[in-house]
């Protein structure tokens, strides 16, 4: 994979007779493995670009590329393939399933992955819990953890699949700036020894100082 | 397996949802499979006691005498009786039926009855194996004969004086009749009524002395017939609402080997039983049919709402690649598991009360119901009815929950989780 490659991308939404332009021939490069910040205010359009590159929303107009693949051609079966085979996400609301236990919710994405052994998968996901640290809470609900704890649960539920690229739309907006600083040094981590793409979106301009690259946005266009 | 556990921890968390719908499912798997069951059960039952009672379901005669008398009675003469082989071959073919539950000889004939003045009153009888006749249930008379005696004539014109002025017919009472002899003319007998129905509820005024029935033996022996002939053969079936296909099997049978005899239902009672049992078939089927439409709806709209409610969810995993096969799938899973288990419960709970009945019967006393399924109503299992219910309920279990799991999975991934 040669990282991403978005050219002239635009979305708009209609809203009754109102034609919202949410993004406006928004051209970027991501490099493969690297720890890209899409930063801006609200309302600039990041959780839109971070919806189309992770292929859960369709553009209006513009390319994207994702190391080789134009992901714009796909027809819908197999974007969720795709998603499930090449794609990590990270919510800012955290999105883990109330009734499965954290290590549960982290082998979810695995339920896709059926050429894979039922051993490697418990494997994986042991592995995972241990990296970010939730090990001695694996079989706990959601509501056992603090908001932290469920966010890295949530990154390692991204990971497991072994995804090329992990998107996180404001992954520490729902916590306080020590939390964040920690989930956002465990991304880092991750980055580092494994190679994987981050790309994530934050208006915080302390968040936006780790990032390896930032791409800011205003009123749906990337600013110079 | 990890789906199944997914889909059964979904159903925990709607706890209160899960079990109204298991509860309706309950309720309706349980009263289906009782009444399926019972309902085929009073089915046989009647369709058995009613035949015997009467006179069977069907009956095999010579073409010629059942097309003379169209009043449904007929005066016999010897010519018009089956043959002894005609009979035995009859018989032999009825044997090989297995919806036939007995078949028997019968002769059947008009007698004249001397009332006062010498006065003639007719009057429908039969000769018949009185061992296989249900006696619970005729509303005819059962009587013995002889050769009459001069001085008898008395006796006999006062009991139908009685019978005429009151509408009784006491057990004991003596008639003088002209019963068919075989040489095509009539010989007078004295007969002694011997038992008769009880009427508890019938108005006798509205039935009259309608007939009287013969031990056929006795009366062959009385009348002077010395050969073993009859003048039909009736025939009984376990299930009235099988008479159309298994005469159909006669008629192919007669047509092959005995062209010159037909089969024609019991035209008076058969239709009716068959109306009967219809009419309490299709109020049961009501009861069922509302029973599962309110548990379709209940299921549709609880389906629905764990879906609205679960938006978000529904959103997270289309993102990390749950295709909408797989949500259809999920949510169809969680309202099939809360329909089935209820339906097994409901099942075992009918299995339970059936097994239950079937041992101990239903005893009533109330004259309608044991005119109808008789004193002891032993309830059974029934696999076809099972298996129909159970269909029916495997239908609602996959299809309710379908329809709102695809409205669940063509949801917009961004708007699914923007609604969260």
């Amino acid at each position: 994979m040669n990282g991403i490659q978005v050219t002239a991308l635009s979305k708009n939404y209609q809203l009754g007779r109102t034609v919202v332009h949410a993004l406006r021939d928004v051209s970027l490069e991501v490099d493969s493995g690297s720890f890209a910040c899409i930063a801006g205010p609200s309302g600039s359009g990041k959780t839109t670009l971070l919806n189309l590159i992770g292929l859960v929303d369709e553009p209006t107009s513009g390319s994207i590329r994702i190391g080789e693949e134009d992901v714009r051609r796909l027809d819908d079966a197999a974007r969720t393939r795709y998603r499930s085979r090449h794609l990590g996400f990270i919510f800012q609301s955290f999105n883990l399933l109330p009734v499965l236990t954290v290590f549960e919710n982290v082998r979810l994405p695995l339920l896709l992955h059926r050429e894979l052994p039922v051993r490697e998968k418990q494997e994986r996901v042991a592995e995972l819990i241990e990296a970010v640290g939730l090990a001695d809470h694996a079989r706990h609900k959601p509501f056992e953890l603090s908001g932290g704890q469920r966010q890295r649960v949530a990154i390692a539920r991204a990971l497991v699949t072994h995804p090329k690229l992990v998107l996180a739309d404001e992954p520490t907006a729902n916590l306080d700036s020590e939390t964040g600083a920690e989930v956002l040094e465990l991304m880092q981590r991750i980055n580092r020894e494994r190679h994987t793409t981050f790309v994530f979106s934050t208006h915080d301009p302390r968040i936006m100082e780790r990032a390896g690259r930032i791409v800011r946005l205003r009123d749906g266009r990337v600013e110079a | 397996m990890e789906r199944l556990g997914l889909c059964l921890r979904n159903l925990r968390r709607h706890g209160w949802r899960t079990r109204i719908i298991m509860l309706i499912a309950f309720f309706g798997a349980f009263l289906t499979f009782v009444f399926e069951n019972l309902v085929e059960d009073i089915a046989v039952k009647q369709s058995d006691m009613f035949a015997r009672g009467f006179s069977g379901h069907f009956r095999v005669l010579d073409r010629d005498v059942e097309t003379r008398n169209s009043f449904g009675h007929y005066y016999c003469e010897p010519a018009d009786m089956l043959s002894p082989e005609q009979v035995a071959s009859i018989q032999g073919f009825l044997a090989t039926q297995p919806e036939v539950s007995g078949y028997e000889e019968r002769i059947v004939f008009t007698g004249v009855l001397y009332g006062a003045q010498d006065e003639e009153h007719g009057f429908m009888a039969m000769a018949m194996d009185m061992d296989r006749f249900d006696r619970n249930f005729t509303d005819l008379y059962y009587a013995e004969g002889r050769p009459i005696l001069g001085a008898e004539s008395d006796a006999c014109a006062a009991s139908w004086y009685e019978y005429a002025e009151h509408k009784t017919v006491a057990v004991g009472s003596s008639y003088v009749m002209l019963l068919p002899s075989p040489d095509g003319g009539f010989v007078d007998r004295l007969v002694t009524v011997t038992g008769g129905i009880d009427y508890k509820s019938l108005p006798k005024e509205s039935l009259g002395f309608g007939g009287m029935f013969f031990d056929l033996a006795a009366f062959r022996a009385m009348t002077g017939y010395r050969r073993a002939m009859a003048t039909e053969v009736i025939g009984f079936l376990a299930d009235a609402r099988t008479e159309k296909r298994v005469l159909e099997r006669i008629r192919t049978f007669l047509a092959a080997e005995h062209p010159e005899l037909q089969v024609v239902s019991w035209r008076y009672y058969a239709p009716i039983f068959g109306e009967i049992v219809l009419g309490f078939s299709v109020a049961l089927k009501f009861v069922e049919a509302v029973l599962l439409f309110i548990c379709v709806l209940l299921v549709v709209k609880l389906t629905a709402f764990a879906i609205i409610e679960r938006y978000g969810e529904i959103g997270t995993l289309r993102a990390i690649g749950f295709g909408r096969s797989d949500i259809v799938l999920l949510f169809t899973l969680e309202g099939f598991l809360a329909i089935a288990a209820g339906v097994a419960i409901g099942f075992a709970a009918g299995t339970v009360l059936i097994a239950v009945l079937h041992r101990t019967g239903i005893a009533n006393s109330l004259t309608f119901f044991e005119y109808v399924i008789g004193k002891g109503f032993f309830p059974s299992f029934h696999p076809q009815k099972i298996l129909q219910t159970a269909a029916a309920f495997l239908g609602v279990s996959v299809f309710a929950p379908f329809f709102p799991a695809l409205a669940g999975g063509r949801l917009a991934i961004v708007r699914a989780l923007e609604r969260r």
